[in-house]
């Protein structure tokens, strides 16, 4: 029990760093708390559902529709809201207030045009291309189903949605760290304005990193169906809160810090499934309080704190 | 005379006697009470954020524990709804003095937190293990003690306590402390300000007045489970209202409530399907276009709103 | 003779007064206040009662309305429903407005405990008679409150019946001994879980409860409460949850390859169209669930049966977008109970039709079973008998009832190959 509990905790808790990567991106780089996250999340579970229903695509291959969509969405959403939302006396509350009527929106549109009853696709959808790969590397065919890892049984959602997980950490991390673009982002992220007077267009950088943002949100939406049961216009709010979790928990603006979030929320949850049941979803708002009270940077950043 | 008194006479004394009158000329008396109720959060928010700069995105924290420890009091010890009240009140104040280090933290992760402990409180609460204390998923049903009329009495006076310690803040020494402290609070320290102090107390006053509406609306509404008391609709209308009217002010919040809480319930006897969306495309143009809210349009036209 | 004459015409033009009154006093209509929620975590369950609720209303106006007995006439029904959001407080200011404002005759409840229960204190306040939909809360029927009747749910508190039974009665011949409890901690569900374990432990069968466990109604994984489950060996598993917490449950059983001898969930039975789109046929074959009425053709002395209902329903609602099932005969069962207490009672004062409505209990037979109501108000009828679900040959879900025997289509494949 205790094996499956930190095994299923690492698997889960990748998922929601994938989830939380986005989020981090958005709130480091323009300080903007994006309550709309957990809807755009939904938004690309949806779009993996028609496209498996109308044209039988499978989630993976999605991945780069959901990406270019969003990507494409979120440019000119960006220069919508942004701008005249940083030009205010306080950018951080009032976004706060921005993207929650933002998610109350695209909330209203999703319940009327789908209306409101559950949604998903069969697991056995994600079950084909790890049995593909498995089939390639035992040299015989091997049935889509559930995965076994050192003993223990998982659905092959959860590999995949691992596997997808750490490549886009690894993606950002390139993005960040290795690419020109990456670099003015970070520098943003440190300091706006000094970032401005040094002749780097703030505007373009946060736009991408915003549209990468939520484009990534949509990917791991793309799993939702089948890591969250099933998917609803109403189930953005609940996702968006334990995104925070994981992203204070890790820190801000480091996609590795992400990781460590994710992860540790994916454990302690599945510890708690296991022995307390009834309080398991008490824990991520336990942990965030916890890790803002006694290290308000997160365990792995070096932002500072007011007052 | 005054300008503290002055303020007190052109608004206190017409909201509180409107809202006193009201019941007489308009049926539904629950829709009347909830505007006072939500008169009071939006001044709460408006205590916390208008003054102190401090955004509450979980005040209904404060609300939901004001309400059962309310209800506890009374289911368990079959205290008078008065001294209830009082319970209720002192209950929502320990869990803001709980709270108090969130204090520390800057901007959005205040606010986070905050949503974070007001969730925590509702799972608590809701929790079946701690069900003989709370009565668990089950919810509250209060026997015996339902008075809607002097419930609503109670409500009117609370409300004007509050206005009154509203009209003070906006008069006084204490409130221009607090403004300094939103504004800059290293500057604030430095002028002589002790920041940490002002701002607990700012924040027990507003977790005090939340705890009060909380118990008010348990003592009113009667039977209610834990989500009604937690939902996070209260906390989002108080800001949203508080914000439209003009924060640091005290007819702000009012019109605030008076509009757009108004408006709520028009659209929900008229058009109600697409009540989410009208609703979020207000927040959003608000936001966008009038960040300071309708006092700041106001005092762009000259009239000084109090 | 002249006296005799003038007694007459004065008798006579007395009862010709009085039955011109009566008649000026008939309203033209009859107004029903009812509450839906198009939006929010409870749409799902309020929209199929509230369309059930709308045909009913406009068949019996396609026939010129309901008859009343309190003015010897048919009159038009005039249904005024508000859209509460899934927000408690909303619903408790419209409901107020219902009764105040718009000065409904009858008082209708949205679907579910939660919406609910806002109006026990209103409808009590003001003297008028809660026509309960479907909300099952214990909390709502006190021996002192004579102002409200429960329509279609039976009440938690012995809705699991069959199912324990089923296991106490059949299960140690099947092999029964070690049953596994997950539920989900909300007032519906929390108290069907300590209802079948009450039912349980009091049979002295030889059952153990080997798990018991309640986790959080947003619960939305269930891999590793799976494996912890399989860890105890049980013989069967009771999974009790709302929709969302059955279509997880069973999504994840499947995608993790466990399978449990027996697996009891409630949405499969009541919203099955839903289940079956997000589980699947195969991930449903062989779980036991509840049978309802919309499965079950019960012989309805009153009001259509199930087969014409459902007929009617198709006809009127082509979009697709609210789901046929147990919620929508639901509403419609309110039209009915209430056209049929309309039509017995001697007022519409609300303590009139209160007790109109409980003297219906026992008799009154539609396509949602026997109607029948405690003294408080609490629906004991219409119990919904165990069945199992099963493959028919168009590889759609088809019911096996199962418990109590005497309403038995087949037997109990057990255990689940």
């Amino acid at each position: 029990m205790l094996i499956y509990s930190l095994l299923a905790g690492l698997l889960f808790g990748l998922y929601f760093t994938l989830i939380g990567l986005g989020l981090n991106l958005v709130f480091g780089v323009m300080r903007i708390v994006n309550l709309a996250h957990g809807d755009f999340l939904m938004l690309g579970g949806f779009l993996a559902f028609w496209l498996f229903n109308l044209f039988a695509v499978n989630p993976l291959p999605a991945i780069p529709i959901a990406l270019f969509l969003f990507m494409m969405a979120g440019l000119p959403l960006y220069y919508l809201l942004v701008p005249r939302l940083l030009a205010a006396r306080d950018p951080e509350m009032l976004s706060i207030i921005l993207f929650f009527g933002f998610s109350q929106v695209i909330e209203a549109l999703t319940t009327i045009a789908f209306g409101t009853s559950e949604r998903s696709i069969p697991g056995i959808e994600l079950g084909r291309p790890v049995a593909a790969v498995e089939s390639w590397f035992a040299g015989r065919k091997v049935a889509p189903g559930p995965v076994t890892l050192f003993g223990q049984t998982f659905p092959a959602a959860w590999i995949v949605s691992a596997i997808v997980s750490a490549l886009a950490v690894f993606l950002i991390f390139l993005y960040l760290y290795r690419t020109r673009l990456g670099y003015l982002t970070r520098a943003v992220m440190v300091q706006r304005e000094e970032a401005l007077s040094s002749g780097i267009n703030v505007h373009r950088v946060s736009a991408i990193a915003f549209g990468v943002g939520i484009a990534l949100a949509a990917i791991s939406g793309l799993f939702a169906p089948f890591m969250l049961g099933s998917i609803t216009p109403a189930m953005g709010v609940d996702v968006t809160i334990v995104s925070f979790a994981v992203i204070v928990i890790g820190s801000l603006g480091n996609p590795l810090g992400t990781v460590l979030g994710g992860v540790l929320y994916g454990i302690s949850y599945m510890l708690m499934q296991s022995y307390f049941s009834s309080w398991a979803n008490l824990l991520p708002y336990l942990l965030l309080i916890a890790i803002l009270l006694v290290r308000p940077s997160g365990l792995l950043g070096r932002q500072v704190r007011r007052a | 005379m005054p300008r503290l008194w002055r303020h007190a006479l052109a608004i206190v004394v017409p909201v509180v006697g409107a809202m006193a009158v009201l019941p007489a000329l308009y049926g539904n008396h629950l829709l009347l009470f909830n505007f006072v109720v939500f008169m009071l959060l939006a001044q709460g928010v408006n205590v916390i954020y208008g003054f102190t700069g401090y955004l509450p995105f979980g005040y209904v924290g404060f609300f939901g524990t004001g309400a059962y420890g309310f209800s506890l009091m009374v289911v368990h010890l079959a205290t008078p709804p008065l001294l209830a009240l009082v319970a209720g009140g002192a209950a929502a104040v320990l869990l803001g003095l709980l709270l108090t280090p969130l204090l520390r933290l800057s901007g959005a992760y205040f606010s986070i937190a905050n949503l974070a402990a007001a969730l925590a409180v509702l799972q608590v609460v809701s929790n079946p293990d701690l069900q003989d204390i709370t009565k668990g998923p089950y919810g509250i049903a209060l026997n015996g003690i339902y008075q809607p009329t002097l419930a609503y009495g109670v409500a009117l006076a609370i409300l004007a306590a509050t206005l009154m310690t509203v009209v003070y803040l906006r008069n006084s020494r204490f409130g221009m402390a607090l403004q300094a402290i939103r504004e800059d609070p290293i500057s604030a320290g430095m002028a002589g300000i002790n920041v940490v102090r002002e701002r607990v107390i700012a924040w027990l006053i507003s977790a005090l007045i939340a705890g009060l509406a909380g118990s008010v609306f348990a003592w009113y509404v009667s039977v209610f489970y834990p989500e009604t008391v937690f939902g996070s609709e209260f906390s989002i209308f108080a800001i949203v209202f508080a914000l439209f009217g003009g924060p640091a002010t005290v007819l702000g919040p009012l019109l605030g409530v008076i509009i757009l809480y108004g408006i709520y319930n028009t659209i929900g006897i008229t058009t109600p399907q697409y009540f989410q969306l009208i609703y979020g495309l207000l927040i959003m143009v608000l936001v966008l276009f009038l960040p300071n809210g309708l006092a700041s349009l106001l005092r762009r036209w000259g009239i000084d709103v109090p | 003779m002249f006296q005799k004459l003038v007694c007459g015409l004065g008798l006579a033009s007395i009862v010709a007064l009085c039955g011109a009154a009566q008649a000026a006093e008939a309203p033209k209509e009859i107004k029903f206040g009812t509450l839906y929620a198009s939006a929010g975590p409870f749409a799902v369950i309020s929209m199929p009662v509230h369309y059930g609720l709308k045909l009913w209303a406009e068949q019996a106006n396609a026939e010129g309305g309901v008859f009343v007995k309190a003015f010897n006439k048919k009159i038009p029904v005039k249904l005024v429903a508000y859209d509460d959001q899934s927000n408690p407080a909303t619903a408790a200011t419209l409901y107020d407005q219902l009764i105040t404002q718009d000065k409904v005759d009858i008082l209708i409840t949205d679907s579910g405990s939660v919406l609910t229960a806002p109006a026990v204190p209103i409808a009590r306040n003001h003297k008028m008679l809660l026509i309960d939909q479907t909300g099952t809360g214990a909390n709502f029927f006190t021996a002192d409150n004579p102002y409200i009747a429960l329509m279609s749910d039976p009440v938690s508190t012995i809705w699991p019946k069959p199912l324990a039974d089923f296991i106490t009665h059949d299960g140690p011949a099947l092999g029964i001994k070690r049953v596994a409890l997950l539920y989900s901690t909300n007032d519906f569900t929390t108290t069907q879980a300590n209802a079948v374990r009450k039912f349980i432990t009091e049979a002295k069968a030889g059952i153990d409860i080997v798990y018991d466990q309640g986790v959080e109604t947003k619960t939305s994984n269930y891999t590793v409460l799976i494996n912890n489950i399989r860890a105890t060996n049980p013989d069967a598993v009771i999974e009790l949850g709302y929709d969302g917490n059955d279509i997880a449950f069973l999504r994840n059983l499947q995608d993790s390859g466990t399978k449990f001898k027996m697996v009891f969930c409630i949405y499969p039975g009541l919203e099955t169209n839903v289940l079956e789109k997000n589980v699947g046929g195969e991930g449903l074959q062989y779980v036991y669930t509840y049978v309802p009425s919309s499965e079950i053709a019960y012989q309805a002395s009153f009001g259509m049966n199930l087969a014409q209902y459902k007929a009617a329903w198709d006809k009127k609602y082509t979009d697709g977008k609210v789901e046929f099932g147990f919620n929508s005969v639901a509403g419609y069962t309110t039209g009915l109970v209430l056209e049929k207490a309309l039509s017995v009672a001697d007022s519409l004062d609300q303590l009139a039709l209160r007790n109109a409505i409980a003297s219906l209990s026992g008799n009154l037979r539609t396509l949602d079973g026997t109607f029948a109501i405690d003294e408080m108000g609490a629906q004991i009828g219409e119990i919904t008998p165990l069945g199992q679900l099963a493959l028919d040959k168009d590889k759609h879900i088809k019911f096996v009832t199962v418990y109590p025997h005497d309403v038995a289509t087949g037997k109990a494949i057990y255990p689940a190959p």
